[in-house]
């Protein structure tokens, strides 16, 4: 071993130093135990199939599918703010930054192999918490068409077994499935930008609190405000402007529709996948800029 | 000529203060040049501007003005860093990796293939005597463990130019020493050191050139030995001289016009008394 110069041909963009950092994120966030939310979600799941049973049979799974629904929306965004928030503040305070950045990797990919990371991570959550969901469902599925075959007179059994299936599971829940997962990618995003420039990681966590908050009240507030009288155009400006900035969050996931079994037009769910994927990459792009001009 | 391993130039570097109008600069219109193969020594009290020209060698804050370059690359390139590991002050790294998983990790970023990587891991496993540790999770490691894997990732590219910022911090005297002699291993493959340290005597065993920073002014630069000589006096160390060769000196000093400054026992370091007095005893 002597001093010669590097062996290596350095590559400005590589997916394999993106993989790497991806894959030891995913790690590092398994490590800290995120997936105690997971079982959260299935004991609430579960007590709510429980309690439920004494319900009329759509409303069973009626309730089921929102309260799953809800409690998949919910864990995703706060696994999404919690996991991101605390990335780039821990690596700064370890100086394991350093020890990456002083190789030959670019900031792009160190922020692109983070935020793959938990991506990653939100996407096998959201597969085990859907599997969970899915299992209960037939589960109660299959109670429900026992019990009627039991009960139902023969000549209503027929449409009785056909009212059951259409409640229980149905294809329609799975793009709503789908956008609660860019829901929380887009918190992810929004997450990981105010990381790049906050002091500490409760900073980001409260700040990423607010914009949820805001994305889901700012279409009421808007509507309300602009149907009143004399609006103030400095106001109203303003109002465009936190439009812009931070998407209708209820308008993003739609869960409210599918629970009730409408289903989402593909039309429909394309412009929302677009448009929240447009969001995510917004963020991230403003947060690699500010990234790339951090003094470390 | 050969290409200096680092070469800075007239480099200044001024920090904003927040919500304020003044300014603190770090470094002031700093000069300097690391030949390859020369092990250098920055100096300098707690805020004296090293951490910060490490910083911008490294690539890692951008110069408010001046130029930095390593082997003949702007420091502000990705690909100058091909050239560099950087063991940062008091690293922490991936706990849940092993030590062996870490060396795989860095050598991914350093974009090595996969046989190279397991070569190279084996390799500085072994020289830096981690060879039993390499299945442990590093956050079993002791702190002169996390320090020798620490300059093993640095090293996992095989770089021409090695950082080291207090790399014996918080180390025990044993695990010191062998930081130490790892560093003067790689001064003999012809590995270029950039070393930070508060530990003088440490550095004036290892250092061929020092730099002195004080309040990001360079106040001193040159070969160790030059600076620290007194020119005006000699050392004589003498083994087994009898008492009357010491009078005859003494007559002889005194008939000149030299005088003697001080005549003792020479001592050796408190280190090599404690390594001494610690280290297990051969049977």
């Amino acid at each position: 071993m002597t001093a010669s110069p590097a062996a290596t041909q350095h590559k400005a963009f590589s997916p394999a130093r993106i993989a790497a950092i991806a894959s030891n994120t995913f790690l590092e966030l398994v490590r800290l135990k995120v997936f105690y939310f997971l079982l959260l979600f299935a004991l609430i799941s579960i007590l709510i199939s429980f309690f439920a049973s004494s319900l009329k049979i759509h409303e069973q799974f009626q309730v089921l599918k929102d309260v799953s629904l809800g409690g998949m929306s919910v864990f995703t965004w706060l696994l999404a703010v919690l996991a991101t928030a605390m990335l780039l503040p821990k690596d700064i305070e370890d100086r394991t930054l350093y020890t990456i950045l002083a190789k030959p990797v670019p900031r792009f990919e160190y922020l692109l192999g983070k935020f793959f990371g938990i991506l990653s991570l939100l996407f096998v959550a959201i597969s085990l918490m859907s599997v969970f969901f899915v299992a209960i469902l037939y589960f109660r599925e299959s109670v429900a068409l026992s019990e009627a075959v039991a009960t139902t007179p023969p000549n209503e059994l027929a449409g009785e077994l056909a009212a059951i299936r259409a409640h229980a599971f149905n294809s329609n829940l799975v793009p709503g499935i789908a956008l609660i997962y860019l829901k929380s990618a887009l918190c992810a995003a929004f997450t990981l930008l105010i990381s790049t420039f906050a002091s500490s990681s409760i900073f980001t966590t409260i700040v990423s609190f607010i914009v949820y908050i805001i994305g889901h009240v700012q279409p009421v507030a808007r509507a309300a405000y602009l149907d009143a009288a004399n609006p103030s155009p400095l106001l109203k400006d303003f109002l465009a402007l936190v439009a812009i900035m931070i998407p209708d969050l209820n308008a993003l996931t739609m869960v409210d529709d599918i629970v009730v079994g409408n289903a989402v037009p593909l039309a429909l769910f394309i412009k929302i996948f677009l448009l929240g994927s447009t969001y995510v990459c917004v963020y991230f792009g403003i947060g690699f800029l500010i990234f790339w001009g951090k003094e470390l | 000529m050969s290409t200096p391993a680092i070469s800075i130039q007239n480099l200044t570097k001024v920090y904003p203060i927040p919500f304020k109008k003044e300014k603190v600069t770090a470094v002031k219109d700093l000069s300097l040049t690391v030949e390859p193969g020369q092990v250098y020594g920055l100096l300098g009290p707690n805020g004296s501007g090293k951490s910060t020209t490490m910083k911008i060698v490294l690539g890692l804050v951008s110069p408010t003005s001046g130029r930095t370059e390593i082997f003949g690359r702007d420091s502000d390139t990705v690909e100058s860093r091909e050239d560099v590991g950087f063991l940062p002050e008091n690293p922490y790294f991936y706990k849940y990796l092993t030590g062996e998983e870490t060396l795989h990790f860095y050598g991914k970023l350093c974009g090595l293939s996969r046989s190279k990587i397991r070569e190279r891991s084996k390799e500085l496993l072994k020289l830096v005597g981690l060879e039993n540790a390499a299945d442990r999770r590093l956050g079993g490691y002791s702190k002169g463990m996390l320090q020798r894997i620490g300059l093993a990732q640095a090293m996992i590219q095989e770089p021409r130019l090695l950082v080291l910022d207090e790399p014996t911090a918080g180390v025990d005297p044993a695990g010191s020493r062998e930081i130490r002699d790892l560093i003067l291993d790689f001064k003999h493959r012809g590995i270029t050191v950039l070393l930070c340290s508060h530990l003088l005597e440490q550095v004036q065993e290892i250092c061929d050139r020092v730099g002195i920073l004080d309040h990001g002014v360079l106040i001193r630069e040159g070969k160790l030995t030059d600076l620290i000589s007194i020119e005006s006096q000699t050392e004589i160390i003498l083994e087994n001289a009898p008492p009357a060769l010491l009078a005859e000196i003494r007559s002889l000093v005194a008939r000149s016009s030299a005088q003697v400054i001080e005549e003792r026992k020479p001592q050796k370091t408190l280190e090599r008394y404690f390594l001494d007095v610690t280290s297990p005893k051969k049977p």
